[in-house]
């Protein structure tokens, strides 16, 4: 059921009991976690955070830790996976979801009281109503057993009951008749309500796309308790701008929850008495660059990695790097300049920056480069795009290592998010200029050898053998999208903006297991992915064994070997 | 003694806070404090207050002598004075600083406030240093200071009395060996002497 009221419902349930806090692996899961364990910190409420991947994790997760435990919260897990039965509860415990991966399980949605879901139900899409999913069954089965008991009856004939059968032969006889006409009426009509409830459910679970960030929901839960600050608010920036940057929700919906944002940023600010403290921390709202981390980097590399400009100008092209030296020169920004870190640029060239990107724009068809986002200034040095961060966390959380587990690097990200740890950003931050890098170099070597094929309505492009950075869902699927967008750019095919592409990596030699993402075309504007079902049915049809583990249903894993069969079946579902 | 010890008696000290939550008055072992209504001031031990900042619970209002021109006059009279001035509050520094560590937005112009009580606190140590150093060479017998806080004298309190027994040591042991030689000095001119005081004192 869902849970409107989250100061009532959610959070004063909560308060003075022992809390199992189950997160998933990635950004806005990290950053509604953060806010969650600050509001249970000021409360001394005792908790468990434990990090999990995917479905089975979650399972392992909740099998462990379970003794003693009544309430637990899935932070961007589980609202797509029926709970009860996957996790077989014991029925005091109460489940609170707060996940914003779409479409969520009907289960969860009408369970009574062990799940609940945090959000509004109003804001949902397409909920199918409440009776053309589950069939009252009961007056069904009643009028199964009268049907049945004649029947019965009848074959005992030799019991000598038959003075019974004798006196009331002609009324069962006739009830008889209509009764196996009822019947086969009744069937009918249940196997038409079947059909009609297949082709919804299969219509509701068809794209899979996200919802509300999780992080802001939780944020707002602060705001209500009053305990919201700065801290606990470019958290929910953060987890909101991941959303925004990895292609999970449209710029549109970005844009409307940019103005609520608007408004605690203000509210916040003005309630300092002191706007001249230094070490405080500063959010301001800007117009910025889609230029990944351009303010750690020199310019022409940001230019040359961000996928938004380097498809545009094609920067992996002799030409393309003319056109960046042209559009350097009519900025006004000699290439010396361009060419050191932006930090060691000239002070008039920085603050100039950004005006003249913004006039020529529209010249150098990079328009849509400008858009809203939040600035994190704190002390003298230190000044943050929310893109800087998410793409820091994104680098550590990837850089799992033989010494380093997930549950490391998941720690390590979550402990980035806090100021007093700005080494660890610093680092993610280096880390991301090599992943963007290697990106920007993967994808030059693969357009130039012609790498993605095409299977009539998709791409594909698969990467022979493992690779430190790309056998990470997320990087891959940031691989894949810059791959997609530079081939569409390259390419003279008129259906090129409209395919999809689907982009495998092997994740580790030994065991055989490789990577598969889908990824949606580029003309598309909405991130509805329907690759979640067409794994699942090519699989199905192929009878190839797909682990579709991860709660984002577009990221499967299979074997290596199974890789062709599975594509060759794809290509016949999507014809 | 310890500065964190100094910090807890310095907790003691009251201050003003105004909660954001209502609740009966709470009976601790020094007294009753409370009521707490939520958006009236109340007073409570500063162990308190930052407690229930931390928590989101309250709002500080820093005390009255924490103004910058109230602090900047005090400034002035110490740096003119040859003694020490009589401080607004016994453990100003530790007041200060625990409440610009948990609630620097509660305060108003809270960088200036902490350079100038930092400034208040380095005139103070150095005029101290110069004392002790001034009594110390002038082989005094007794000094007296008025208006010092805890933390002040116990930032001299370990090395003071000890630096005094040794050079105490010293002078006992100066005063005794020059005794020791003028006696043997005026035993050895009268008579002649074994060969091994000869060749401890010939030099």
């Amino acid at each position: 059921m869902f849970v409107q009221d989250l100061r009532n419902d959610f959070y004063r349930q909560l308060v003075g009991k022992r809390i199992l806090i189950v997160v998933n692996y990635d950004i806005d899961a990290i950053c509604a976690s953060r806010i969650l364990q600050a509001l249970f910190k000021y409360d001394h409420m005792l908790y468990t955070v434990v990090p999990i991947m995917g479905v089975t994790g979650l399972k392992r997760a909740y099998e462990e830790h379970q003794g003693d435990v009544k309430y637990v919260v899935l932070v961007n897990c589980g609202g797509c996976v029926d709970i009860v039965e996957l996790l077989q509860p014991a029925d005091e415990v109460t489940f609170f979801i707060c996940d914003s991966h779409r479409p969520l399980d009907v289960c969860n949605i009408y369970s009574d009281r062990q799940v609940c879901i945090l959000g509004d139900a109003s804001l949902e899409e397409n909920i199918p109503a409440f009776e053309t999913i589950f069939y009252d069954s009961e007056g069904e089965d009643e009028d199964e057993d009268e049907s049945s008991d004649p029947e019965q009856q009848h074959d005992d004939s030799g019991a000598g009951e038959s003075d019974q059968e004798d006196q009331a032969p002609r009324s069962r006889k006739l009830s008889r008749l209509e009764r196996h006409e009822q019947r086969i009426l009744k069937q009918r009509a249940r196997r038409q309500w079947e059909s009609e409830r297949d082709r919804i459910m299969f219509e509701y679970t068809q794209f899979s796309y996200y919802g509300r960030s999780a992080a802001l929901m939780v944020f707002e839960l602060a705001w209500k308790l009053s305990k919201d600050n700065m801290d606990l608010l470019w958290w929910a920036i953060v987890g909101i701008t991941e959303q925004l940057l990895l292609g999970k929700i449209e710029s549109g919906a970005y844009t409307l929850e940019l103005e609520e944002i608007q408004s605690h940023v203000s509210r916040l600010t003005n309630k300092t008495n002191d706007q001249n403290t230094m070490s405080a921390s500063k959010i301001t709202f800007e117009n910025d660059l889609h230029l990944v981390l351009y303010r750690h980097w020199p310019v022409t590399e940001s230019m040359r990695y961000s996928r938004y400009s380097s498809c545009q100008l094609k920067l992996w092209t002799l030409r393309g790097e003319k056109r960046l030296h042209e559009l350097l020169l009519e900025m006004g920004l000699p290439l010396v300049h361009a060419r050191q870190t932006y930090g060691a640029m000239d002070l008039v060239l920085r603050k100039e920056f950004f005006s003249m990107v913004e006039r020529l724009a529209e010249k150098y068809d990079i328009a849509d480069i400008v858009y809203g986002t939040f600035t994190l200034s704190y002390g003298y040095r230190s000044r943050y795009a929310a893109a800087d961060y998410v793409y820091a966390l994104l680098a550590i959380m990837e850089s799992v290592k033989k010494h380093k587990t997930p549950e490391d690097c998941f720690l390590e990200a979550s402990d980035a998010l806090s100021r007093q740890h700005k080494q660890l950003l610093s680092a993610g931050i280096d880390q991301a200029k090599l992943l963007h890098a290697a990106v920007f170099r993967q994808v030059q070597s693969s357009l130039e050898a012609r790498q993605v094929h095409s299977a009539g309505s998709f791409f594909y492009y698969v990467l022979q053998e493992e690779h430190a950075f790309f056998s990470y869902p997320y990087a891959l699927g940031l691989l894949a999208r810059f791959l997609l967008r530079g081939h569409v750019a390259t390419s003279r095919a008129r259906q090129a903006p409209d395919l999809p592409l689907i982009a495998s990596c092997p994740l580790n030699a030994s065991e055989g297991m490789c990577l598969l993402v889908g990824i949606v075309p580029v003309r598309e504007d909405s991130p509805r992915n329907f690759f979640g079902k067409a794994f699942e049915q090519a699989a199905q049809k192929s009878g190839v064994a797909l682990l579709q583990d991860f709660f984002e249903p577009a990221v499967v894993q299979l074997r290596q070997s199974d890789l062709t069969r599975f594509l060759d079946s794809l290509t016949v579902l999507l014809a | 003694m310890d500065p964190s010890i100094i910090e807890f008696i310095g907790e003691k000290c009251m201050i003003s806070i105004i909660p954001n939550f209502s609740n009966e008055p709470l009976h601790l072992i020094y007294g009753p404090v409370g009521p707490f209504r939520a958006g009236f001031p109340v007073f409570v031990p500063l162990w308190m207050a930052t407690h229930l900042r931390k928590q989101q619970k309250c709002r500080i209002v820093p005390p009255e002598w924490m103004d910058m021109d109230i602090l900047e006059e005090i400034k002035e009279e110490e740096k003119r004075s040859k003694f020490f001035t009589k401080m607004p509050c016994e453990h100003y520094m530790v007041v200060a600083q625990l409440v610009m560590s948990t609630a620097p937005d509660d305060v108003p112009r809270c960088e200036e406030l902490r350079t100038v009580i930092k400034d208040i606190f380095d005139i103070r140590e150095s005029k101290l240093r110069t004392s002790i150093d001034a009594f110390i060479k002038g082989e005094g017998t007794y000094a007296k200071l008025d208006n010092l806080t805890l933390l002040e004298i116990h930032s001299v309190r370990p090395i003071l009395p000890y630096s005094l027994d040794h050079i105490a040591r010293y002078q006992r042991t100066a005063t005794a060996s020059q005794r020791d030689t003028s006696m043997l000095s005026a035993s050895m001119a009268g008579s002649s002497s074994g060969p091994n005081s000869n060749s401890l004192f010939s030099q």
